[in-house]
């Protein structure tokens, strides 16, 4: 009987502990998304996860929000549209997160927009292009500094910096590859010429999977352009600045939307080739005065990177994807709650402080005002990171305000 | 079990599936269903001409993206209600299959296989260059507010959709299997210059056989493009779509149709789990380590081995 009573005391106290326990210990904030750690993406989608990661220790170890640990719920989306929706209705229903945020890139986050959309959620994007223009949700939220017309946004730094050279230019060449990026940043570089009246003497697409760009290059040179406006991605981008080098092309400006010198792999893979080429990049350290505590962030990303094998430098991505989750955060605390409407309201209505300066969405979810720079490289000699890291490498021709030095022109007499 | 009576059966079950599935609550079943149930009807369409006939497509992909984009055109041009998109897809998909039926006559074993895989190159620079339905940029397809039947989301409609479009794929694929279209496939098969010999109408056939295996697999992608709301050439196109319709018909067994459908929910099931498990390089990993070993422990399937075991136990 002794015995029985003991068992049936022990019984009763483990049971009123696990009824107790929900009750005395918070549950995590949880934030869910799908990222791209395999397939084509993964090197950005995992350096993306490593900012994300800094942003919950940073949070957690000042006490989390709303008093509750941040937890990052993810999957792996293998830069795979067609696994979005099922990720995201298991983030939804099976692990109850609180928050959802976007994978990279346009191809992941519209898939989970109809998700995001039945459930009325607030949904941060992260390097959407233009993914609104359809759905238009008034809860969606967009990190890249592209502005309200990403296509617009994104080509206005290379043609103000074109037709502020003196004689103004007449003619331009516009080339991409047949993708989704190239596509939209081809249909802007359209828009902008014709705005600007220049002509187009040249305007053909090549299939993504092209290697060899000497001929492409070739029939350019022969149309004899004063601009020549690239839409690529990163494989194509450094077959086209070698096959610039190897033609020898002749043009006052070369580059406008290629993707991939941003980052550290190319940007040691080609080194000087890069010389004289006008491109955008979301950051250079030669304006890091303007993006205050991102030394900070950097210091920590560019450790980690390292171990992780991922893009060292993380001047791209990685700031904005921890600016994504500070806008949450700051919503969040202001708000008081996880109420989806109010945080949707909040972002809408007042300006971020984020690392990578003040953010204030526009009424379709991206930028009010764009930022994206548009810049210079020269004086790089060698391979090596290091050179990168510091200032005097990367000349910020446009936005106005953040301008560091005139256009070095034509392209071809600079590349040193 | 007469075909008849196994079409009915298929059917009812089919119907029954899509009540009990109402009462789910949860809507990560759905769509993950929605993944596993669309390769099934690729594995089981693609075994029709690879496993019957011995005809490896490789361009899978293309018949799966002439359904979506043929939804994608429609959506855009007309705006007709969904099952009218299903049948214009499948339509679509047929002929192209027929077309690749009459390479038939020309090529045979790697050479036909390598025809299908360029098919799929042709297709995708067509779709890339063609601007109505999206072009590289691709289109989105917005899924309808008003969801039929009393249904609460869209998705449900979509599962709905493809648990009878399942049934459908099995039912037409055991009739051709148990028909004499059956037996002259799997004539054409072991030795088509003999099954010619004998009086097998073996261009018919292989005709038959390649527009019934294009159409499934077109209608399989009829609906992905409301699945993902936004289509671009590289999703339709997928490389995993020609290989898990090879990969599932051979670790389930190419002989019957019970095999893709053994292979289909095995492996489809496994991705979506690993998925959201493992999640990471490891998921990619574990999935070829399991293909290699079906390959190697059962090379003619599990049906293939479950064949050979009960002749064991007769012995």
């Amino acid at each position: 009987m002794n015995r029985l009573t003991t068992w049936f005391s022990a019984g009763l106290l483990a049971l009123s502990l696990a009824l107790a326990a929900p009750v005395h210990a918070q549950q995590p904030l949880k934030i869910g998304f799908g990222m791209s750690l395999t397939g084509p993406l993964a090197g950005n989608g995992k350096a993306a996860l490593i900012a994300m990661q800094i942003w919950a220790e940073d949070v957690n170890a000042k006490g989390g929000i709303l008093g509750r640990k941040v937890e990052l719920v993810y999957y792996d989306d293998q830069t795979n549209p067609s696994t979005v929706p099922s990720i995201y209705n298991k983030l939804l229903d099976v692990d109850k997160v609180d928050l959802l945020v976007s994978g990279y890139g346009t191809n992941v986050i519209a898939p989970a927009m109809p998700i995001v959309m039945q459930r009325n959620m607030a949904f941060m994007g992260l390097f959407g292009l233009n993914v609104n223009s359809k759905f238009n949700y008034d809860r969606y939220f967009q990190i890249m500094p592209a502005g309200p017309e990403p296509a617009i946004g994104w080509t206005q730094g290379f043609f103000d910096t074109a037709m502020a050279l003196a004689p103004k230019p007449q003619t331009i060449a516009l080339v991409g590859a047949d993708a989704e990026y190239p596509a939209l940043a081809l249909e802007g570089a359209r828009a902008q010429a014709k705005r600007t009246g220049l002509k187009v003497v040249y305007d053909k697409t090549y299939p993504p999977n092209t290697v060899d760009f000497s001929p492409i290059l070739r029939a350019i040179q022969a149309t004899n352009p004063d601009l020549v406006f690239v839409a690529s991605y990163p494989p194509d981008s450094a077959g086209m600045v070698r096959a610039a080098n190897e033609v020898g092309l002749k043009t006052r400006m070369f580059g406008g939307g290629m993707v991939g010198p941003q980052f550290a792999a190319l940007k040691t893979q080609l080194g000087p080739l890069l010389n004289g080429i006008v491109n955008y990049e979301t950051f250079a350290p030669d304006v890091a005065g303007k993006f205050p505590f991102l030394d900070q962030f950097l210091a920590k990303y560019q450790g980690r990177a390292v171990k992780e094998g991922v893009d060292p430098l993380g001047f791209y991505l990685p700031p904005y994807a921890y600016a994504m989750m500070q806008v949450l955060e700051q919503s969040i605390k202001a708000v008081g709650a996880l109420d989806q409407a109010k945080l949707a309201d909040y972002m809408h209505t007042y300006e971020f402080d984020t690392f990578v300066g003040k953010v204030r969405f526009a009424k379709n979810g991206e930028w009010a005002v764009p930022r994206m720079l548009t810049v210079q490289y020269h004086g790089i000699a060698g391979n090596d990171l290091e050179q990168w890291m510091k200032p005097g490498h990367v000349t910020v021709l446009a936005p106005a305000s953040y301008k560091t030095g005139a256009i070095m022109a034509p392209y071809h007499d600079n590349k040193k | 079990m007469s075909n008849r009576t196994f079409a009915a059966a298929a059917f009812t079950i089919a119907l029954a599936i899509v009540v009990a599935s109402r009462f789910i609550p949860n809507d990560y079943f759905f769509s993950a269903a929605y993944t596993v149930l669309q390769f099934i009807i690729l594995a089981t369409a693609w075994n029709i001409l690879g496993g019957y006939t011995g005809y490896v497509n490789f361009g899978s992909a293309a018949f799966f993206a002439v359904g979506a984009y043929s939804t994608v055109f429609l959506y855009k041009a007309l705006h007709p209600p969904l099952p009218v998109m299903i049948l214009a897809g499948t339509l679509a998909a047929g002929v192209l299959g027929l077309a690749v039926g009459y390479l038939t006559l020309r090529m045979r074993g790697v050479f036909f296989a390598i025809a299908t895989l360029a098919l799929s190159v042709v297709l995708y620079t067509f779709v890339v260059n063609w601007d109505y339905v999206g072009g590289a940029r691709g289109a989105y397809i917005l899924q309808p507010r008003e969801v039929p039947f009393g249904l609460r989301r869209y998705i449900h409609l979509l599962y709905s959709a493809m648990v009878l479009m399942t049934a459908l794929a099995l039912v037409v694929a055991r009739a051709i299997e148990t028909s004499f279209i059956g037996r002259g496939l799997a004539a054409i098969r072991d030795d088509e210059l003999a099954a010619e010999c004998a009086g097998v109408p073996t261009l018919r056939l292989k005709l038959f056989s390649a527009t019934v295996s294009g159409a499934l697999m077109g209608m399989a992608g009829t609906t992905f493009p409301f699945y993902l709301s936004y289509v671009e050439p590289s999703a339709a196109f997928n490389l995993s779509y020609a290989v898990n319709s090879i990969a599932m018909p051979l670790i389930g067994g190419m002989m019957s149709w019970v095999g893709p459908l053994i292979g289909a929910v095995l492996l489809g099931t496994v991705q979506q789990v690993v998925q959201v498990t493992i999640s990471s390089a490891w998921n990619l990993l574990i999935v070829g380590v399991l293909l290699v070993l079906f390959v190697t422990l059962a090379p003619n399937g599990i049906m293939g081995w479950v064949d050979a075991w009960r002749r064991r136990r007769k012995r």
